[in-house]
């Protein structure tokens, strides 16, 4: 009777078929289903477990440890580090004059020690000062790989050719990049001959006691008493923002190649037809579409330009006028026997958030910019 | 009517306000391409000037790129272990290896005397024991083992990323892509440790190890491009009864080559010219890398030719002349992987 009364209409008898044939082969498909599903996630997590093992092996669990020697007072000859960092409540880093434990010892120490004697300065603010004075070098080789970009995506014969050139500097080697550039911009080198100058670009300014070029020397407390930090060393830097932007400039005019000949066409043609000059195409129309990968551009330079470290130092040697912040690191964490792996670690901890919030901020500032 | 006659009245007495200067300027800039209110240049003669500006320009450019390097080979046969005339030629904007150098009174050795130096002795000093063949066999392990077991390994995850649904798929990929994030020069310190407890620092694993677990911008990449292929392939070969192994090896390593050539290619470039994970992670000995090595061999504690940079600069071109010829051979490979790097984002 009650089936009866459920199947009324045409519709329903449908509807009631149309569910039974669901029903049916679900049922009947179901375990194949779930060897599918089986096989799918084994293979999947197969296929990935090398690059998973590998990241959170020399990345993950490096990092880890970092921030844990950071608060300990290790260094190589204390033995194992797994066993040292196991004991972590016990060996947290001591301050000497209070014998008290303090784990941002490091930290202190980073942010407060000081050298030189009349002009006093900040050892990591020295070299961070540095390392954002080399990032002069982001907004000259963005306009100029941008202008070349320009010239290249005209459609001229051979626009390739200079493309392959252009990008050769990035293949080289850096040292090799270095060496030739140290006998270019020697006094009597080839630049100084072809601007007709006589000017000293590779050696420090100063006496040696002047400078804070004291690393190699014992006078520490002998270093830069005449000049104020920031003028010293500046033809220094600069040869390295020229290498920098030289060596740079053809990987940033590949993208930007890329990004232009995606810009719209027919948008451009639009704007031609109303009147607009090449010059108005270029900001109102092509810059706009240019966006995403001129910041990709910023981005990914000011991540690299925080951890700029060989080119000064294989130049100049470890001194606190031209080294890149990195070299903090270097020299404290890895530099001989000698080395407080703790101290180059908070070093490193220090550098990482420094380059965490400055990509956040480019982010938000992104974010902004499209609301 | 009325309307157009005035304008035309106008603009013909508004041309002839101009003074004959005004039109001589005019035809100047004309004939150069530029229009001006007395002259209007052809598209033609328009176009034809700006694309000899942009070859003048985009020629100069290529000039200042490529010259450094020509520099280099040219000035890599100054013989500057004898004073004045060797390093006079380092001095100047050299164009051809200088004929004078090949003078066999001055040099016994012959105009390759700096290479031949690199090759024979220049290493010895370095480490006892150490050979420039020694170096070479030493790069060519660090950039081709890892890369090409770790470029096997990133594709593998790359295929998996793209094509296999498994629980937990985009999850994994986000925590291994944040890794990105860390920057390499912070987590150095405890990295050397690490391999420092391992024992890899003193026979090199310490270059070939890591890389071999495949990196995550090349698994990036070759996914985006993974994303490309058509799934009807996979799900085709699935009727057929290939495993997920044998899709791998039989449909993906082949349909991905081009992606997985140029990213391997890259990092082989990368690998090869590592100096700073030499430099860092392995001590001075006969384990370090052809950079590393040349780096040595200026540094006037060790090897002592700071002074005869001629040797230093034939080492750098030795250390230059492999990347440029695979750079050469697989151009079109690396910049189109790299344009669609740029137009991805």
């Amino acid at each position: 009777m009650e089936e009866v009364t459920v199947i009324e209409t045409e519709s329903d008898v449908v509807n009631s078929a149309a569910v039974a044939e669901e029903q049916i082969p679900q049922k009947k498909q179901r375990k194949p289903i779930n060897q599918q599903k089986l096989q799918d996630n084994l293979w999947g997590w197969a296929f990935c477990v090398p690059l998973i093992i590998g990241t959170v092996w020399f990345v993950y669990i490096a990092l880890v440890m970092a921030l844990m020697l950071s608060f300990t007072n290790y260094t190589l000859n204390r033995g194992s580090m797994m066993e040292y960092l196991g004991n972590f409540s016990q060996n947290i880093v001591k301050d000497p004059a209070t014998g008290a434990a303090s784990p941002f010892y490091w930290y202190k120490e980073a942010f407060t020690y000081e050298i030189g004697t009349t002009y006093k300065m900040n050892e990591m603010g020295a070299h961070l000062f540095n390392t954002v004075f080399y990032m002069i070098g982001i907004p000259i080789g963005m306009v100029l790989s941008m202008f070349f970009a320009v010239c290249m995506s005209r459609d001229i014969k051979g626009g390739n050719i200079f493309r392959v050139l252009y990008y050769l500097p990035c293949v080289a080697s850096t040292i090799s990049i270095v060496y030739t550039f140290k006998i270019l911009f020697e006094t009597t080198g080839v630049i100084n001959q072809l601007l007709n100058i006589d000017l000293n670009w590779l050696q420090l300014t100063g006496n040696e006691a002047e400078t804070w070029n004291s690393l190699n020397n014992t006078n520490k407390e002998g270093a830069f008493y005449n000049d104020p930090y920031w003028c010293q060393g500046l033809f220094q830097k600069i040869v390295i923002i020229v290498m920098q932007v030289w060596k740079g400039l053809g990987g940033t005019i590949i993208l930007y190649v890329a990004g232009l000949s995606g810009v719209n066409a027919a948008t451009k043609e639009a704007a031609q037809i109303d009147g607009a000059n090449g010059w108005q195409i270029f900001w109102k129309v092509t810059m706009p579409d240019l966006y995403p990968v001129i910041f990709y551009n910023i981005v990914t330079s000011v991540i690299g330009g925080m951890q700029i470290y060989m080119e000064p130092v294989l130049l100049f040697k470890e001194n606190y006028m031209t080294s890149g912040y990195v070299s903090l690191i270097w020299r404290y964490g890895l530099n001989g026997l000698s080395a407080s792996q703790a101290r180059g670690a908070a070093y490193g901890m220090i550098l990482a958030v420094i380059i965490f919030v400055l990509t956040m901020f480019q982010f938000y500032l992104d974010g902004r910019k499209k609301d | 009517m009325e309307e157009t006659n005035v304008n035309v009245v106008t603009s013909q007495t508004e041309e002839k306000q101009y003074s004959s200067i005004r039109y001589a300027w005019g035809a100047i800039c004309a004939f150069f391409g530029l229009s001006t209110r007395t002259h209007r240049a052809s598209k033609k003669r328009a176009k034809l000037v700006a694309d000899i500006v942009t070859y003048a320009v985009l020629l100069f450019g290529a000039f200042i790129m490529v010259y450094p390097f020509w520099w280099m080979v040219a000035g890599s046969f100054a013989l500057t272990n004898i004073r004045g005339t060797g390093n006079d030629i380092l001095n100047r904007m050299v164009w051809w290896p200088s004929i004078s150098t090949f003078n066999a009174e001055l040099n016994p050795e012959g105009g390759f005397r700096n290479y031949a130096e690199v090759f024979n002795k220049a290493f010895p000093r370095i480490a006892t024991g150490f050979t420039f063949w020694r170096a070479l066999v030493n790069n060519l392990l660090y950039s081709i083992v890892p890369v090409f077991v770790g470029v096997i390994t990133s594709a593998s995850a790359a295929f998996s990323f793209a094509k296999i649904n498994w629980f937990g798929r985009n999850a994994v990929f986000y925590f291994l892509l944040a890794a990105i994030m860390v920057p390499g020069p912070s987590i150095m310190v405890s990295q050397f440790v690490m391999y420092d407890q391992l024992g890899w620092r003193t026979n090199g694993l310490v270059l070939v190890i890591p890389g071999m677990f495949g990196s995550i911008m090349t698994a990036f990449f070759i996914r985006q491009f993974l994303f490309g292929l058509p799934t009807s392939i996979i799900e085709a070969a699935k009727i057929d009864g290939a495993g997920y192994f044998r899709i791998f090896c039989g449909f993906i390593l082949p349909l991905a080559m081009p992606a997985i050539m140029a990213q391997g290619i890259l990092s082989f470039m990368g690998c090869w010219n590592n100096y700073m994970g030499s430099f860092i992670m392995i001590p001075k000995g006969e384990w370090i890398n052809l950079p590393h090595a040349i780096q040595l061999m200026e540094d006037s504690g060790n090897g002592a030719y700071s002074g005869d940079f001629g040797v230093v600069i034939a080492g750098s071109v030795i250390c230059i002349v492999p990347v440029m010829i695979l750079f050469g051979c697989f151009q079109n490979l690396i910049i189109g992987s790299l344009m669609l790097t740029g137009s991805k984002e």
